[in-house]
């Protein structure tokens, strides 16, 4: 349940105040061994106010969606606590009115719990039944709605309703008394209706999840050190993700990101253009949509880097006033208690011209890494990710699968040492990032040729 | 509050749900935020967390909302018996018997605006003049409290009135085009008397981190000794009992402690224990998600495993015994060597400051990249490293535990010290 008029309350409005009525819901289902281990419906509602005073915000929020003015009169009070110490005297932001209502939910008549149980256990099934030599196998459905209405002081206003629906599968066998698994993600933004059709759609998935591990069963340990590698899309995804785009988020670059001493100087190869696309992508909506974030900013797509120089960063009305820039629209809160942050949106390699297969054959001796698990970065751009499925290469053909490894590196050395980009591109909405609060991220890209550390033993 | 839940119960009771638990927590939380060295947000925030589990028919049903009024509390209730219509029975549903009611209580209960604002100023004049080359990306000093009540169908009552503060900062160096890695820390305390650079490893941090500022790629590779800060080890366990000791890979079978209760599986300097409800703990609890007074339990006592961590539902489920809290809240009982006498007999090692890696494979394996990490050669420290990974296996590398030291950090949430483990593979370009 949100306000949806929140213009309503404009004249309690003293100061710059952003007015942001949030609910977010959750539907988890997940069967273990056949197991039902969870079965839970979530929804967060609430109210928040962020106000400004001379360079200082104050903050405030509610689950009582009737205390308006009490939650507008805490982030006041905390604003003025805050400015009557620090007394920065900045003048207020240049205003942003734009009024947008966009909703991604479905048109469809909506399932019901039982419809969406009984698909998820026909997914199972449909495992338990063909794969019975698995050591252990999970099924794991989320579908989160996220629905808002933003109003600020300077009349910019939001409606908007972004909703994604995931399937998170995995396989497990035992080899020689060592549990080997796999894990593949299905879905993406929509609502269950939208993204899921018939539980069918997915056995092939589950299909060549199955080939995968059992490749794997018999996979070897990855040689240790610096190998020619193609990473498949998901990995170039998350490296524009982790390794480069939180490194040019503005409040990192104030705070000492290495993205800091390149901008306009060429960070990556010329075949790397990397951009955080703000809601559209080739004229189709992208994994998280956002037309305007949490500070009433329209939002616009930032060029990162371009033919491998390091063209912008992404900002918030903050940082865009310390750079001397104009906002980009990237500031975004995951509920109503959490304030807006700078945060990426749908963050992607842009496709070249190479085929994957010449990528393959082009490679002596190296790796195609296709499925990461998780990653790091750092404000040098020094990464690391998790690899739970690759596979060798050798003379140019793909060999041998490899056992779960870490691969890390600079990423912009990564990037200079970029020689061929494929002409595809995959997106995916399955990530949550993490800074202080976990917020949903798109990320996509082509596959990349380039020369990586690997980890091994 | 108290009359939300009651209606809530009353709901419950008139559907004639055969078990029901129900639990209710309200959040207050007065937190101040620094950008750099700029104070940029004071944030006050409540929350209402009413969690319900239904089981009808064996069959299992859950929500958790935020509504507290009559309306949002049926709809609540409604949705939950739904959601167990539609579940699969299961024998193993169950909500945790009778038990003597309770109240627990612990911590400040009111945060104190003034002494934040203060501390947080300090630390904000005393970084740069301590550590010039010290770049603060986030920090933020807050307050919470927790007032909350779990009660079910069996009549176990519980509540509890919990306040504690917390701090957590985030930082890098950076001089000229040389920049570090980030690194963080953070504690939990039940009161604001110390200054906040003299707490927990927040000094030794910074202090690392500018000397990061000479970090240069290790090259080569080799299977040796590892020194874990307590930062470090303290991520380092959770990945342990989740991989080897929770419900997850016990249910599935995969874990390869499930058949060794009473075993040894780990170094015997090893004695791990999850304290929770000591008093030392600002951070810890005193209910468990599935309804039981939590207790401290020791995990591993010298190596030898005494407890899984499994809930009320994993214990069911497995047949083993139900673990006494949720764990958190670790400590590591000391040894006798100090940080220098076990750096002094390390002939070729790292000193890992952070590891970061994914979670371990279900076997244990595990590899990263050592950050904020130091290179060891014949018992002394060369230099800082970049561009260091380290490969092993959880269990093996408790098992070859060579020393654990006798300093530890209290980090309100733990109480860990330094490891010195051994058959880590490390390396570098």
């Amino acid at each position: 349940m949100i306000i949806r008029d929140l213009r309503q309350f404009s004249s309690l409005f003293r100061q710059y105040t952003e007015l942001r009525s949030q609910e977010n819901r959750v539907l988890s289902i997940a069967y273990l061994q056949g197991n039902l281990v969870q079965n839970v419906r979530n929804a967060t509602s609430g109210i928040s106010a962020r106000v400004y005073s001379g360079g200082s915000w104050g903050f405030a929020s509610t689950p009582d969606q009737s205390k308006v003015r009490e939650v507008i009169a805490e982030a006041t009070s905390n604003a003025v606590f805050l400015d009557s110490r620090e007394q920065m005297g900045l003048g207020s932001f240049t205003p942003e009115t734009p009024v947008v209502e966009v909703n991604y939910g479905t048109t469809k008549q909506r399932l019901t719990q039982k419809e969406i149980m009984d698909f998820t256990k026909a997914v199972d099934d449909y495992i338990a039944k063909k794969y019975p030599n698995l050591s252990s196998r999970s099924v794991r459905l989320d579908c989160l709605d996220m629905e808002k209405t933003l109003l600020t002081s300077d009349g910019a206003y939001l409606y908007s309703l972004i909703p994604r629906s995931i399937f998170v599968i995995s396989l497990s066998m035992d080899k020689n008394s060592d549990p080997v698994e796999v894990y593949d993600i299905a879905g993406g933004r929509g609502q269950f209706e939208d993204v899921f059709s018939k539980p069918e759609d997915l056995f092939p998935t589950i299909d060549e999840l199955y080939e995968h591990l059992v490749k794997k069963s018999e996979g070897v340990y990855p040689e240790a050190g610096v190998k020619e590698c193609v990473l498949d899309s998901q990995l170039a995804g998350i490296l524009a993700h982790e390794a480069i785009g939180h490194t040019t988020e503005a409040d990192m670059v104030i705070g000492g990101s290495v993205a800091g001493d390149f901008l306009n100087k060429q960070a990556a190869s010329p075949l790397v253009s990397l951009a955080d696309f703000a809601h559209s992508y080739n004229g189709e909506p992208c994994p998280i949509p956002i037309h305007v974030d949490d500070e009433g900013t329209a939002a616009e797509d930032v060029m990162l880097i371009e033919k491998g120089i390091l063209t912008g960063y992404m900002h918030n009305k903050h940082s865009a006033r310390h750079f001397n820039a104009k906002p980009t629209g990237n500031a975004r809160a995951f509920t109503y208690r959490d304030e807006p942050l700078i945060r990426m949106r749908n963050t992607a390699i842009l496709p070249g011209t190479s085929k994957l297969e010449d990528m393959i054959a082009s490679i002596e001796d190296g790796y195609y890494l296709i499925q990461p698990s998780n990653g790091q970065a750092d404000t040098t751009s020094e990464f690391m990710f998790g690899i739970v499925l690759g596979y060798e290469i050798k003379n140019g053909k793909l060999g041998r699968a490899i056992k779960d490894t870490t691969i890390s590196g600079v990423a912009f050395d990564v990037l200079q040492n970029v020689t061929m980009v494929s002409d595809d591109m995959t997106w995916s909405c399955a990530g949550m990032c993490g800074k202080k609060q976990l917020i949903p991220v798109g990320m996509g890209g082509p596959a990349v040729k380039t020369k990586i550390n690997i980890g091994g033993r | 509050m108290r009359a939300a839940l009651d209606f809530c119960l009353e709901t419950l009771r008139q559907k004639n749900v055969d078990k029901f638990q129900c639990s209710l927590q309200k959040t207050k939380q007065y937190e101040m935020n620094l950008e750099g060295l700029d104070f940029t947000l004071i944030r006050t925030t409540a929350e209402n967390t009413l969690s319900i589990t239904v089981i009808q028919d064996q069959r299992k049903g859950s929500i958790t909302v935020n509504r507290l009024d009559q309306d949002g509390i049926v709809e609540a209730v409604d949705s939950a018996l739904e959601l167990a219509s539609t579940s699969q029975q299961d024998p193993d549903y169950d909500i945790s018997p009778p038990q003597e009611a309770q109240k627990f209580t612990s911590g400040p209960q009111e945060p104190d605006p003034e002494r934040m604002y203060e501390l947080l100023k300090e630390y904000t004049q005393q970084v740069p003049q301590l550590f010039p080359s010290i770049k603060l990306m986030e920090s933020a000093l807050l307050h919470r409290q927790v007032h909350a009540y779990f009660v079910n169908s069996n009549g176990v009552q519980f509540e509890t009135e919990q306040g504690n503060y917390s701090f957590s900062s985030i930082f890098s160096s950076k001089e000229g085009e040389k920049t570090t890695s980030f690194n963080y820390t953070g504690f939990a305390a039940k009161d604001l008397e110390k200054s906040l650079l003299e707490q927990a490893t927040l000094k030794t941090l910074l202090t690392q981190s500018v000397e990061h500022l000479e970090a240069q790629p290790f090259s080569g590779k080799f299977v040796g000794d590892v020194i874990i800060t307590p930062d470090c080890l303290e991520s380092l366990l959770w990945g342990y009992v989740m991989t080897f000791l929770s419900d997850g890979p016990m249910i599935a079978g995969i874990s390869p402690f499930q058949d060794k209760l009473g075993q040894k599986v780990a170094s015997n300097k090893l004695t791990l224990s999850s304290e929770p409800v000591s008093p030392a703990m600002a951070d810890g609890y005193f209910v468990t998600s599935d309804g039981f007074a939590a207790e401290n339990v020791t995990l591993i006592e010298e190596g030898v495993l005494k407890s899984f961590l499994l809930s009320l539902y994993g214990s069911k489920k497995t047949g083993k015994e139900r673990a006494k809290n949720q764990g958190g809240c670790f400590v590591i009982q000391p040894g006798d060597k100090s940080l220098a006498e076990m750096i002094s007999q390390v002939k070729q090692g790292l000193l890992v400051g952070r590891y970061s890696g994914g979670s371990p494979s279900p076997n244990g394996d595990f590899s990263g990249v050592a950050k904020n990490s130091y290179y060891i050669e014949d018992g002394k420290i060369k230099y800082p490293v970049t561009e260091t990974m380290i490969a092993g296996n959880m269990a093996e590398m408790f098992a070859n535990i060579k020393e654990i030291s006798a300093e530890r950090i209290d980090y309100g949430a733990g109480l860990i010290p330094y490891m010195l483990s051994t058959g880590v593979t490390v390396s570098g370009k």
